[in-house]
C-alpha cells in the first residue's frame, strides 16, 4: 500500500476544506457567528467520519504508508487525529466567547485552530522528516497567531512573539536534525532510514547521534519538556485563556506522535541511547517542573509548569519503547482532556480573552461557583495523580512501562516528585474549598457551552480512571 | 458467590449514601444531618451480619468476591475477610456513626462534612476488605482526600497548614509503596506469565532475600507513618489537634490502624526473611514510640494534643507485638487494634465535648470538673481506665497479651515497653486529677453543663464493647487467633524462624479442642 491513498490524508484535508469555507463565508457573507459554528461543527463531524473510515481500513489492510512512503496510516497516527479531533472540538467551545469577542476576525481565529489541528494530526502521521517538519510548521504557525490574536493586550503580543522567535529556534533546530540524519543515512524517510541504520554498516553513527538529538530536543521544545521549556509559562500566562488548553495539548499530541515515529520506527538500532536521553530529559522535567510549579503565584503558569512536569511523565512512559506506547498514549488523551479542561475553568474564572490569573482569583470559588470549583478540583486532583482517575492509571501505566524498560530511578525520581506536585495541586483545592471568598469576587458566569466542556472533561477523568479497561483495550492495539 | 455480596455491599452503600447526601437540595437543608446519621448506620447491620456468618477456627479468607475490574492491568476488584480484617471492619462501621452523632455542633457546610464522613467510611473499609493490592492502594490513597478536607475545611485555626502536612506526609509513604506494589505486579508477570495483583498469588512468589529487603521498606515506610512509628509522627498531633471531633475520632480510631494493618498484612506474610531481618530495628522504634510518646503526653498542657500523644505509645504496643512473632504477641497486636480504636475515640470525643462546653482544651484552664459535670467525670475515668489497661476492661487484655507475648523472643524491649504501661497510668490520671478533681479555681468551670442524653447514647456502644472485650474476649480472639496464627505459620514455613511455644495461654483454653 505505498501508492496514494487520499483516505489517509483525508482528515487533514476536510479540515483544510473547513477553515478555507469558514473564510470564504465570512469575506463574501458575513454571517453571524452561529453559522461559523455551524460550519466548523459539521468539518469536525466530517474528520470523525473520515477517522472512523481509517480504523476501518486499518481493520481490513492493516498498517501501511502512502504517498510514496511520506504517510503512515497506522494506529498510532489515527489514534493521535482521534485525540486531536476531541480536543479541537473542546477547544473551539471553550474558545468560542474569545472568538465571538474577536468580531470581524472572529473567521480568522476558528480558521486558525482549524489549520493548526490539521498541522498536528498530520505530524503524527508523517513518516518522511521533510514531512514531519512542515507538519510542525503548519501547527505551531497557526499558534503562534493564535496566541496573539487578542491585538489589543500587550501580555498576549508578548506572548505570540516569544513563542514565535523560540518556536522558530527549535524549528530550525529540528531541521538540522533532519539534515545530519540525511548526512548519516542519504535518507529522510523514517522507515528506509531505519532500515538502512540496522541492515548495514553505518560509517559515522555520531552524525546520526547528533542529528537524532537535535529532532529530540526540536520536538521536546513544542511539548515543553525541560530544559526547553521556558517559553511555556509566558505564552500561557499570556495568550487568550480560551484557547491555552487547546494549544498546550494540540502541540502535545503532534509531537509526541512524530517522536514515537521517529524514534521507535526511524532509530530503533539506537533504542539505548535514546531511551537514557529521554530518561534524562524526564527525569529533569519533572523535578524542574514541579519545583518550579510549586513557587507560582498565578494559575496559568502552575499549569504550565505542571505541564513540564507531565511532558516529563509522558517521556518516562517512552522510554520503554515499543511496549511503552500504549501508556504514553493513554496518558496523552487523558491528559489533553485534564488540560482543556482545566484551561476552560481558567477562562471561566478570569474571562475567556484574558491574560494571566492570579491565584487570589480561586478564592472561595467552591462557594462561588460549585461546578466550575468542583470541575477543577477533580482536575487538580487527577493531574497530581490520585486513583480513581485518569491521571492515577496514567502514570501508574508510564512508571510500569519505565520499570519494566530498566529505569527504576526514573520511576522512583516520578514518585517522589508525585508527591511534592500534590503541594501545589493542592494548593489550588485548599484555595477554592477551605478559604473564603473576598468581599468583591462574585459568581463567575458559565455558559452552558462552558459547563458542558468542563462536565465533559471531568466525567472523561472520571469515568475512564474509574473503568479505563475500554480505553486501554482500545489503545493497546493503536500501540503498533 | 451469592447473589448479595456482603463485602462489595459494605463499600458501596456508604459510598452511595455520600452520593445521595449531596444530592439532597439546599432547602431541604435540615435533613442532612438525621439523613447523614441513619445512612452511616447502614453498613452496621451488614458488618454483624458478616461477624455471626464468620466462620470461626478458619484462618483464610472468608467471603470471597472477585471480579475482573481493569483486564489489561491484571487488576482485580478481590475482597475478603479474615480474622485480622473482620473486627477492624466492625470497628469502622460503629465509630462513623458515633463520629456523626458528635458532630451536631457542626454548621457549615453540613453535606460536604457528611459526605466525606461516608467517603472516608468506604474508603476505610475498601482497605481492610481488599485482596488486590492495586484495589488496596487505591482505598488506601483515596482515603487522604476525604481526610484532608475534614481536618481542613471543619478544623480549629491551624487546620490547613495540619490538612496539607497530614496529606503530603501519608502520600509520602504511599507513593514508595506504589513502586514496590509495581515491582511485585512485574516480578509475578516474570515468573508466572501474567500480570496480577492479587495478595493470594504474591504470597507464592519467589523472592530473594534482597529483593524482600527492598520491598519490605517501601511498604513499611508507608506503614510507618500512617501508624505512626517514632520518629515519623510529627504529622499526627497537628493533624489531630486540628482536626474536628469527627476527624480525631476516625483519625485516632482507624486511620492509624492502616498503618499496623498493613505490617500484619502485607509486611509479615510477603517479605518473611526481611521481617526477621528488621525485628530489632521495628522493635527499637516501636518502643522507644512507647516511651517517648507516654513521657511526651505527660508534659501536654493541651488535652486533645495529651491524647494524640498517647496514641502513639499505644500503637507502639501494636508494633511491638506484630514484630515479636509469637502467636500472643500477634494475637495481642489486633485486638490492641480495636481497643485502641474504641478507648482513644471515645477520648477523643470526650475532649471534643468538653471543647465545644469552655472552647478551651488546656488543662490548665480546668479543675473540679467532677463537680459540675459528675456524669462527663465518670465517662472520662472509664475510658481512661480502659485506656491504661485496667484488668476487667479491654485494654489489660491487649496489652497482657502483647507483652506475655513479645517477652519470649524480645525480652529486653519488652521490660522497657511494660514501662508505657504505668507512664499511661501517670498521664491520664494525672490528667484527671487537674481537670476533674479539687475545688472550682475558674467560675467559668461552675457553668458547664453535664452529657445530654443523646451525648450518653454516642458512648453507649463504646462502653459495651470495651466491658465486652475486657470480660469476655474470647469473642474477639476466636476469630483472630487463627489468622494471625497462620501469619507465624507462614513465617515458620519460609524461613528458619520457629516461635517459642508460650507457657499458658490463658485465653484461648479452648485453643486444642
Amino acid at each position: 500500500m505505498t501508492g496514494v491513498s487520499y483516505l489517509a490524508i483525508a482528515p487533514e484535508i476536510l479540515l483544510l476544506v473547513g477553515a478555507v469555507s469558514v473564510l470564504m463565508v465570512d469575506v463574501f457573507a458575513q454571517p453571524k457567528p452561529r453559522v461559523h459554528g455551524w460550519l466548523a461543527g459539521a468539518t469536525f463531524l466530517a474528520v470523525a467520519v473520515a477517522i472512523g473510515a481509517q480504523w476501518h481500513r486499518i481493520g481490513i489492510d492493516g498498517v501501511g504508508t502512502s504517498f510514496g512512503g511520506t504517510l503512515f496510516l497506522h494506529n498510532l497516527s489515527v489514534t493521535a487525529r482521534s485525540i486531536l479531533l476531541v480536543i479541537a472540538v473542546l477547544g473551539v467551545a471553550t474558545a468560542w466567547d474569545m472568538l465571538v469577542g474577536l468580531g470581524r476576525r472572529m473567521a480568522e481565529g476558528l480558521s486558525l485552530v482549524m489549520v493548526s489541528t490539521a498541522g498536528f494530526m498530520l505530524m503524527g502521521a508523517s513518516a518522511d522528516l521533510i514531512m514531519v517538519f512542515v507538519a510542525l510548521e503548519i501547527g505551531s504557525i497557526s499558534l503562534y497567531v493564535l496566541a496573539g490574536i487578542v491585538r489589543n493586550s500587550p501580555t498576549g503580543d508578548e506572548a505570540a512573539m516569544k513563542y514565535f522567535l523560540l518556536g522558530a529556534f527549535a524549528s530550525a533546530i529540528f531541521v538540522y536534525g533532519a539534515a545530519l540524519t540525511y548526512a548519516g543515512t542519504g535518507l529522510t524517510n523514517l522507515v528506509e532510514a531505519g532500515a538502512a541504520m540496522s541492515s548495514y554498516h553505518v560509517a559515522r553513527p555520531a552524525v546520526l547521534l547528533i542529528g537524532m538529538s537535535l529532532l529530540v530536543v526540536g520536538i521536546a521544545f513544542k511539548v515543553t519538556a525541560a530544559p526547553f521549556h521556558a517559553w511555556a509559562p509566558d505564552v500561557y500566562q499570556g495568550a487568550p485563556a480560551g484557547v491555552v488548553g487547546f494549544m498546550a495539548a494540540a502541540a502535545k499530541v503532534g509531537g509526541f506522535a512524530a517522536l514515537i515515529n521517529i524514534l521507535i520506527i526511524g532509530f530503533d538500532r539506537y533504542r539505548g541511547a535514546w531511551a537514557d536521553g529521554l530518561a534524562l530529559i524526564a527525569a529533569i522535567s519533572v523535578v524542574l517542573g514541579t519545583l518550579l510549579a510549586i513557587q507560582q503565584s498565578d494559575a496559568r503558569r502552575l499549569l504550565a509548569y505542571s505541564g513540564v512536569a507531565h511532558a516529563g511523565f509522558i517521556l518516562t512512559g517512552l522510554t520503554a519503547g515499543l511496549v511503552g506506547t500504549a501508556s504514553v498514549l493513554f496518558y496523552l488523551a487523558t491528559y489533553s482532556v485534564m488540560l482543556v479542561g482545566a484551561f476552560a475553568a481558567v477562562a471561566v474564572v478570569s474571562g475567556p480573552a484574558s491574560s494571566g490569573s492570579s491565584l487570589d482569583e480561586y478564592r472561595g470559588l467552591g462557594r462561588r461557583s460549585p461546578l466550575v470549583a468542583g470541575v477543577l478540583a477533580i482536575l487538580m486532583i487527577a493531574m497530581s495523580g490520585m486513583p480513581l482517575t485518569t491521571g492515577f492509571i496514567g502514570k501508574f501505566q508510564v512508571f510500569t512501562s519505565a520499570w519494566d524498560g530498566g529505569f527504576r530511578w526514573l520511576v522512583i525520581v516520578g514518585l517522589l516528585s508525585s508527591v511534592a506536585a500534590f503541594f501545589f495541586y493542592l494548593r489550588l483545592v485548599v484555595l477554592m474549598y477551605f478559604r473564603p471568598p473576598d468581599q468583591s469576587q462574585g459568581h463567575p458566569s458559565t455558559s452552558l457551552r462552558m459547563r458542558l466542556v468542563l462536565l465533559l472533561s471531568a466525567a472523561v477523568t472520571v469515568v475512564f480512571g474509574v473503568f479505563p479497561a475500554p480505553l486501554l483495550g482500545w489503545l493497546d492495539q493503536a500501540g503498533g | 458467590m451469592t447473589g448479595f455480596s456482603t463485602l462489595s455491599a459494605l463499600i458501596l452503600v456508604p459510598a452511595v449514601a455520600a452520593v445521595v447526601v449531596m444530592l439532597i437540595p439546599e432547602r431541604r437543608r435540615e435533613l442532612v444531618r438525621p439523613l447523614g446519621v441513619i445512612l452511616s448506620l447502614l453498613p452496621l447491620p451488614l458488618a454483624v451480619l458478616l461477624f455471626m456468618r464468620f466462620e470461626r477456627g478458619e484462618a483464610g479468607f472468608q467471603f470471597v468476591e472477585r471480579v475482573v475490574w481493569i483486564e489489561q492491568l491484571g487488576v482485580t476488584w478481590h475482597l475478603g475477610v479474615d480474622g485480622i480484617s473482620l473486627l477492624l471492619v466492625v470497628l469502622t462501621t460503629v465509630l462513623v456513626p458515633v463520629a456523626l452523632g458528635a458532630s451536631m455542633h457542626i454548621d457549615r457546610r453540613v453535606r460536604l462534612f457528611v459526605a466525606m464522613n461516608l467517603l472516608l467510611e468506604a474508603g476505610l473499609i475498601g482497605v481492610f476488605l481488599s485482596l488486590d493490592l492495586f484495589l488496596f492502594f487505591v482505598f488506601f490513597e483515596v482515603i487522604l482526600i476525604p481526610m484532608a478536607f475534614i481536618i481542613g475545611i471543619w478544623g480549629s485555626e491551624n487546620r490547613i497548614y495540619a490538612a496539607i502536612k497530614f496529606f503530603l506526609y501519608t502520600a509520602f509513604g504511599s507513593a514508595l509503596m506504589l513502586a514496590g506494589i509495581i515491582a511485585l505486579a512485574l516480578l509475578h508477570r516474570d515468573q508466572t506469565g501474567d500480570m496480577s495483583f492479587s495478595y493470594l498469588a504474591m504470597l507464592d512468589l519467589d523472592l530473594t532475600t534482597g529483593v524482600q529487603r527492598w520491598l519490605f521498606g517501601a511498604f513499611a515506610l508507608a506503614f510507618a507513618i500512617k501508624v505512626p512509628i517514632f520518629p515519623l509522627h510529627t504529622w499526627l498531633p497537628d493533624a489531630h489537634v486540628e482536626a474536628p471531633t469527627a476527624g480525631s475520632v476516625l483519625l485516632a480510631g482507624v486511620l492509624l490502624k492502616l498503618g499496623t494493618y498493613g505490617l500484619l498484612r502485607f509486611n509479615l506474610p510477603l517479605f518473611p526473611e526481611a521481617t526477621l531481618e528488621f525485628v530489632p530495628l521495628m522493635a527499637a522504634l516501636a518502643v522507644v514510640g512507647v516511651i517517648y510518646g507516654a513521657v511526651v503526653a505527660i508534659v501536654q498542657p493541651d488535652l486533645k494534643k495529651l491524647v494524640a500523644y498517647s496514641s502513639v505509645s499505644h500503637l507502639g504496643f501494636i508494633v511491638l507485638g506484630t514484630f515479636a512473632l509469637t502467636s500472643q504477641s500477634l494475637e495481642g497486636g489486633v485486638v490492641q487494634m480495636i481497643n485502641h480504636g474504641l478507648t482513644t475515640g471515645a477520648l477523643f470525643l470526650l475532649v471534643g465535648i468538653i471543647y465545644e462546653r469552655r472552647h478551651t482544651k488546656l488543662i490548665a484552664d480546668f479543675g473540679g470538673l467532677a463537680s459540675s459535670t459528675p456524669i462527663f467525670a465518670g465517662m472520662f475515668l472509664f475510658i481512661a481506665f480502659a485506656s491504661i489497661g485496667l484488668p476487667g476492661l479491654n485494654g489489660f487484655v491487649g496489652e497482657f497479651l502483647i507483652l506475655m507475648g513479645s517477652y519470649p523472643t524480645l525480652p529486653v524491649y519488652t521490660v522497657v515497653a511494660a514501662l508505657g504501661v504505668i507512664l499511661a497510668a501517670v498521664y491520664l490520671l494525672w490528667a484527671y486529677e487537674r481537670v476533674f478533681t479539687g475545688p472550682i479555681t475558674n467560675p467559668a468551670n461552675r457553668q458547664v453543663s453535664d452529657l445530654t442524653m443523646g451525648e450518653v447514647l454516642l458512648f453507649v456502644p463504646l462502653v459495651a464493647l470495651i466491658v465486652l472485650l475486657g470480660v469476655y474476649p474470647k469473642v474477639a480472639l476466636d476469630v483472630i487467633g487463627p489468622s494471625t496464627d497462620a501469619v507465624l505459620s507462614r513465617i515458620e514455613s519460609t524461613t528458619d524462624y520457629v516461635s517459642p511455644v508460650a507457657g499458658f495461654d490463658m485465653f484461648n483454653s479452648g485453643d486444642g479442642e
